[in-house]
């Protein structure tokens, strides 16, 4: 059996296949739970301080190999989370990758202190990406503002830290160092990309809230080149997701130089795509006698 | 549920008229758990094109789970190509059901719009087991649309048909059969699926005369399992997702535009 683990910050995970928040939901008790404690860490949907109704409908739309959605985080905020969500995630006992978004830096160090006072957590990840909460600049495109949350973040977790990055900006390696520097555990890229879609007979937009992110394979080839870009640019570890559908997709990302891959959208028509890309990188080892992943990673010929 | 996605046998797939189609396929775990106003998520094909399944309600369970449907977009045409003992993949069954009427419910009007007949059968499967008199409002575009009424009379339902253009019953909405019923607000109980404005006439109607009632609602689905939250639609009680917490919704709960 290949060796499959790698790490992120001080924290080992038994395998390098997760799943992309927001495609995981909080809809826990729909996964076989058996199947789902093979993966190498799971990430609940996004999180924030206070509780978010979401965006108005229409959320979402199916494109060419993927999706356009504008759900706006609607979650029922960090206490709640606490209270009701996190103690079953937990007994899932697979490593809980927890996603969070503050709308400024102090809501992201209140929802880290509040984080602070629980166990059981692998990493924090910064959601500094989602395109869809009216915000005029998304924290993940400014290198200078990811640095400087980045500090105040890492020097009160307690747990790991991933800034998850948006593919909405001149150059992602900028930011990505932005966010090594701040002391970042890791880098998850990429998020969605801002997209439209318009219905020729009302001419309005397919999207209730007029815009949203595009997701799915049809974004995969520009994750597979951001990922490369970024691996060139920091040390750190590179979670990369965009457009996995199946192992094949997945060891692109990882030659490419990620450590981990996640499926995302791909996991609301196959649920058990996350578990068919572990099965399936397991087997290319095999065939390809590659007996530690790390070997893989990051390996692209020139 | 441990596992709910699973790859059954197709059947049987009939153009049952000139707009729909009815799949069969076997698969007997559904088949004992599924009920009236669930629904079943279909992958039509293996490739990404389209790249979302397709939700469809049960329309029968008898001795296999049926499908009723109009092939008409990317997804319904493919699924329409299907042939006996070609596999299925089925995500299901989903969503929460319609309520049952109580006991002190003496008549039940189904009113439903186009394919929005479909969970009305196996929902009428069901109640003619019950001493209930049991009506069909239906409104169709055509003759065409007009599908499947003898299975409702053959379960007891008194039909009343309206169609766009009166090629068959009255010419004119579902709501002008509204008086061919007497509706009592203390044991009439209503069920409603069809496109949304046809569902509001109806919510207006039963909110005004104090009858109780649901709606099975439709939306553009992604997961189908709660999952991605895609799917809400207001309520008063927020936004709640049609493929978990409906398709069967309280008429005087959810907010139809």
């Amino acid at each position: 059996m290949p060796n499959l683990s790698i790490k992120i910050g001080n924290t080992t995970f038994k395998n390098p296949v997760t799943v992309a928040s927001g495609t995981f939901g909080h809809a826990e008790k729909y996964f076989n739970l058996e199947e789902v404690k093979k993966l190498g860490a799971i990430v609940p949907k996004t999180v924030t301080l206070l509780p978010q109704v979401g965006n108005p409908p229409v959320r979402i739309w199916e494109t060419p190999s993927g999706m356009i959605n504008a759900i706006g985080i609607e979650n029922p905020g960090i206490d709640v989370f606490i209270e009701k969500k996190l103690p079953s995630f937990k007994k899932i006992g697979v490593p809980l990758i927890v996603s969070v978004l503050g709308h400024n830096p102090e809501q992201f160090v209140s929802i880290i202190e509040k984080l602070n006072s629980q166990d059981g957590i692998a990493a924090i990840e910064l959601n500094l990406s989602c395109p869809n909460l009216g915000h005029k600049t998304l924290m993940a495109q400014d290198a200078k503002a990811t640095e400087a949350l980045l500090k105040k973040v890492t020097s009160i977790s307690k747990f790991p830290v991933i800034a998850k990055l948006s593919p909405n900006v001149t150059d992602i390696s900028e930011i990505a160092q932005g966010a090594e520097a701040g002391g970042a555990d890791a880098v998850s890229l990429i998020n969605t990309l801002t997209a439209m879609a318009i219905d020729i007979r009302t001419r309005k937009s397919r999207i209730g809230n007029f815009t949203g992110g595009l997701s799915g394979p049809a974004i995969r080839p520009v994750a597979v080149a951001m990922v490369h870009k970024v691996y060139q640019a920091v040390k750190i570890p590179i979670i990369g997701m965009g457009g996995i559908a199946k192992a094949e997709d997945a060891l692109e990302f990882i030659i490419a130089g990620a450590t981990m891959v996640a499926t995302g959208t791909i996991n609301f028509v196959n649920p058990r795509a996350s578990l068919e890309v572990l099965e399936g990188i397991t087997a290319y080892m095999k065939e390809q006698k590659i007996s530690d992943i790390k070997d893989l990673i990051g390996c692209l010929q020139k | 549920m441990d596992q709910i996605q699973n790859t059954y046998k197709v059947i049987s797939n009939e153009k049952l008229c000139q707009q729909f189609w009815c799949l069969s396929f076997d698969a007997p775990d559904l088949l004992k758990e599924v009920k009236p106003g669930q629904f079943v998520h279909i992958r039509s094909n293996e490739g990404l094109e389209p790249f979302f399944r397709r939700p469809f309600s049960v329309y029968r369970a008898q001795r296999y789970v049926e499908i009723f449907y109009e092939a008409k977009g990317p997804g319904t045409r493919l699924l329409a190509a299907k042939t006996k003992g070609d596999p299925l993949d089925v995500l299901g069954p989903l969503g929460t059901p319609f309520v049952l009427p109580s006991l002190d419910i003496k008549q039940v009007v189904m009113i439903a719009g186009g394919i929005g007949v479909a969970p009305m059968l196996i929902l009428s499967d069901i109640l003619k087991k019950r001493k209930l008199d049991l009506v069909l409002l239906y409104g169709g575009r055509t003759r065409a649309h007009v599908y499947p009424m003898k299975e409702f009379k053959d379960n007891g339902v008194k039909v009343h048909i309206a169609t766009d253009d009166g090629s068959v019953g009255v010419k004119g909405r579902v709501s002008d059969l509204f008086e061919k019923v007497k509706f009592n607000s203390h044991d009439t109980f209503i069920y409603t699926c069809g496109p949304n404005p046809m569902m509001k006439a109806v919510q207006d109607f039963a909110l005004k005369n104090n009858i109780k009632g649901q709606a099975a609602c439709e939306e553009i689905m992604a997961c189908g399992l709660g999952a991605c939250l895609g799917c809400s639609i207001l309520t008063k009680h927020g936004y709640k997702t049609v493929c978990h917490d409906g398709p069967a919704f309280d008429l005087d709960d959810v907010i139809l535009h």
